[in-house]
């Protein structure tokens, strides 16, 4: 119905209308040779099909060519140098994080990385029963102050953290940390995991992957420092980890590789702090999705089994009776054979 | 229109052309040209599956022999049935519950709500005598360290004649430390402490006044100040939420 | 072997009702069952890893002070 008003609308009066009219009239009068113009209009058919097919799929393709391809701030070369795929343990698909180097990885930024960069994502209340128990997380957020809500008189004053407070920025805003940087910003680390092509891989080779001096004929600017794996290799942070720069707790040899691998560790535990549930729920469920699917294999089978084997006998009426325990024309089903 | 039906009419066509001849008939009877005699001279039944193999092949039932109990015993085989029906139905079931469950834990608060739903206060520093306001949930919160004499005319008070009768034991858990929402239970005001008729708390919005255990004793508000859940965890701190 | 599956069968299968409870409740159970194997499993393959493994550390360093 809707088609045929879209049609009638869209008619064009005149010679179009007559000739369609006419067209339609022929056809009436030469039905009664139905297969001869069959023959005749298959190709039309065929034709109209195919160039309607042709059409969708040149406009979708004309489509996709316009708007559907990924438009890429730089092209591969200027990505930088690709980061080197590590074994890493926590991202295997039946492996937690490794709790005691969150611990580390979190003294790392604390001591380290917070000078510059903020992780305002992560609550002290998350980092207890993860990284730290509940009253070295409370000390913690005591050892800084928030802002209260107004009090009688309007005024803002300052209260020791709660565990309910968020990380605090080294930098008051964004701008602070511009000026103070040489105009470039140091992000947020809360989600740099997941924010950065190569994840840790990338993470843990920036961190370590400065040369000792740039390579011959390599141009770096001004305040900039030279690193292959970052976009540009002219990267405004210079290198910070160095052998025992931090003194870990417990005793583990602070180098810099393993200063990097902790700290990267424990930034893709503050992209993905439900990672270790995650993984344990996706087990679960395959676990039971998997049962669940053999059994419902199982069931179906048991249910088309009286269908499947079954045998149905048509006896033609007048014809000569083949099964002599029909005598009237049926249609007999056997269960059983 | 015409261009329409012509089009539909050979798309209809090339369709049938595959189908039965008995079809094809019936369509061009529906174009309205032929005349009935043709058609019923042309119409008889053609199995659509003639030619597909010889009839014996079609006919030739292969034998389910081998599936048959051969025990006589039928209670065996329906057993494991059942149980393997019923096993579905058991983990069908635990993925329902599991997935609504997560529907519903969805609706309940989420973890930093609930990290800021609990206040803890250090009475300690609160002389006897003194007024606090805290802020908990958006809240007013007023707690008030009692003198004896305030303990003791909070308990004395004939509470069985105010008109919301409640009696000072049921609102407090230490009589030193009162501990209520600051919200005048008329229309939402925040009472002023120490004043009053009543030694403790009025409302200057529409003049309620409070008794020293937070019951109302004159004005327009219908019930006592609210009392929220605290508990007292260990000596000198308060935990409210 | 018969004695004892027909009388399996009448006691949990034979009334339509009955073997709904069975279901459900047996649904209980399995998710109980599930629940403590999977984390059995899971603490044995992440042994080491998790908080709850390296935690007595923190909190007897806490109690010492």
């Amino acid at each position: 119905m809707l088609a045929r008003s879209c049609l009638r609308s869209t008619r064009l009066v005149g010679p179009v209308a007559r000739n369609a009219a006419s067209k339609t009239a022929s056809r009436s009068a030469s039905t009664s040779s139905s297969t001869a113009e069959e023959a005749a209009s298959s190709w039309k058919t065929t034709a109209l099909g195919s160039g309607a097919t042709a059409f969708a799929i040149g406009s979708v393709a004309w489509y996709y060519h316009l708007y559907g391809q990924n438009v890429d701030a730089m092209t591969p070369a200027e990505e930088g140098l690709h980061p080197t795929a590590y074994p890493w343990e926590h991202t295997k698909w039946s492996k937690t994080f490794d709790h005691q180097a969150l611990r580390r990885g979190f003294q790392v930024y604390r001591e380290v990385c917070a000078s510059c960069h903020s992780l305002k994502r992560i609550p002290y209340r998350s980092l207890v029963g993860n990284i730290m128990t509940v009253d070295e997380a409370k000390a913690l957020a005591e050892e800084n102050e928030y802002d209260t809500e107004p009090n009688n008189e309007g005024e803002i004053e300052k209260r020791p953290g709660k565990l309910s407070d968020y990380l605090p920025s080294p930098y008051k805003n964004d701008e602070a940390a511009r000026a103070a940087n040489n105009g470039a910003l140091p992000p947020d680390l809360s989600l740099m995991v997941k924010a950065r092509h190569g994840g840790c891989d990338y993470i843990f080779s920036l961190l370590t992957g400065y040369p000792e001096e740039p390579p011959a004929g390599a141009v770096v600017q001004e305040g900039l420092n030279f690193n292959p794996y970052f976009p540009g290799t002219g990267i405004a942070m210079a290198r910070v980890l160095y052998d025992d720069l931090v003194e870990y707790e417990d005793g583990t040899p602070a180098t810099t590789s393993q200063m990097a691998k902790d700290v990267t560790e424990f930034l893709h535990w503050s992209a993905e702090p439900e990672m270790d549930d995650r993984k344990k729920m996706g087990w679960k469920v395959m676990a039971i999705g998997g049962v669940l699917f053999a059994l419902s294999v199982w069931v179906k089978r048991y249910k088309w089994t009286p269908l499947k084997t079954r045998k149905i006998i048509y006896t033609p009426p007048g014809g000569p009776a083949k099964n002599p325990s029909s005598p009237r024309p049926s249609v007999k089903m056997n269960e059983r054979q | 229109m015409p261009a329409l039906t012509t089009t539909t009419r050979a798309l209809a066509r090339t369709w049938t052309a595959h189908q039965l001849p008995a079809v094809r008939a019936c369509t061009a009877l529906s174009s309205h040209s032929r005349s009935i005699s043709e058609v019923s001279a042309s119409s008889s039944f053609d199995s659509p599956f003639k030619g597909m193999g010889s009839s014996e092949k079609t006919t030739r039932i292969p034998s389910f022999a081998k599936y048959r109990n051969s025990s006589g015993d039928e209670s065996g085989p329906r057993v494991f049935q059942y149980f393997m029906v019923g096993t579905m139905g058991a983990l069908s079931a635990l993925g329902a519950k599991a997935t609504v469950q997560d529907f519903l834990v969805n609706m309940s608060a989420s973890a930093d709500v609930l990290a800021q739903a609990k206040v803890e206060i250090d009475l300690a520093a609160i002389p006897e005598g003194k007024n606090v306001i805290i802020k908990w949930r958006g809240k007013p919160v007023f707690i008030r360290h009692r003198t004896a004499e305030e303990i003791k005319e909070a308990e004395d008070t004939k509470w069985e004649a105010l008109r919301d009768p409640q009696p000072d034991s049921d609102r407090v858990k230490k009589p030193d430390w009162l501990i209520m929402l600051g919200v005048c239970t008329h229309l939402g005001c925040v009472p002023i402490g120490e004043a009053g008729d009543f030694g403790g708390w009025f409302c200057p919005c529409h003049g309620s006044h409070y008794d020293i255990s937070g019951r109302i004793r004159k004005g327009p508000a219908p019930l006592n100040l609210e009392v929220p859940e605290y508990d007292f965890p260990e000596e000198g701190k308060v935990v409210i939420g | 072997m018969a004695g004892l599956s027909s009388s399996l069968y009448n006691l949990f299968f034979r009334k339509n009702t009955v073997m709904l409870g069975t279901v459900f409740a047996s649904a209980f159970a399995i998710q109980m069952a599930f629940d403590s194997g999977s984390e059995k499993i899971w603490d044995g393959i992440n042994k080491g890893r998790q908080w709850k493994d390296i935690k007595h550390r923190y909190v007897q360093a806490a109690e010492e002070e």
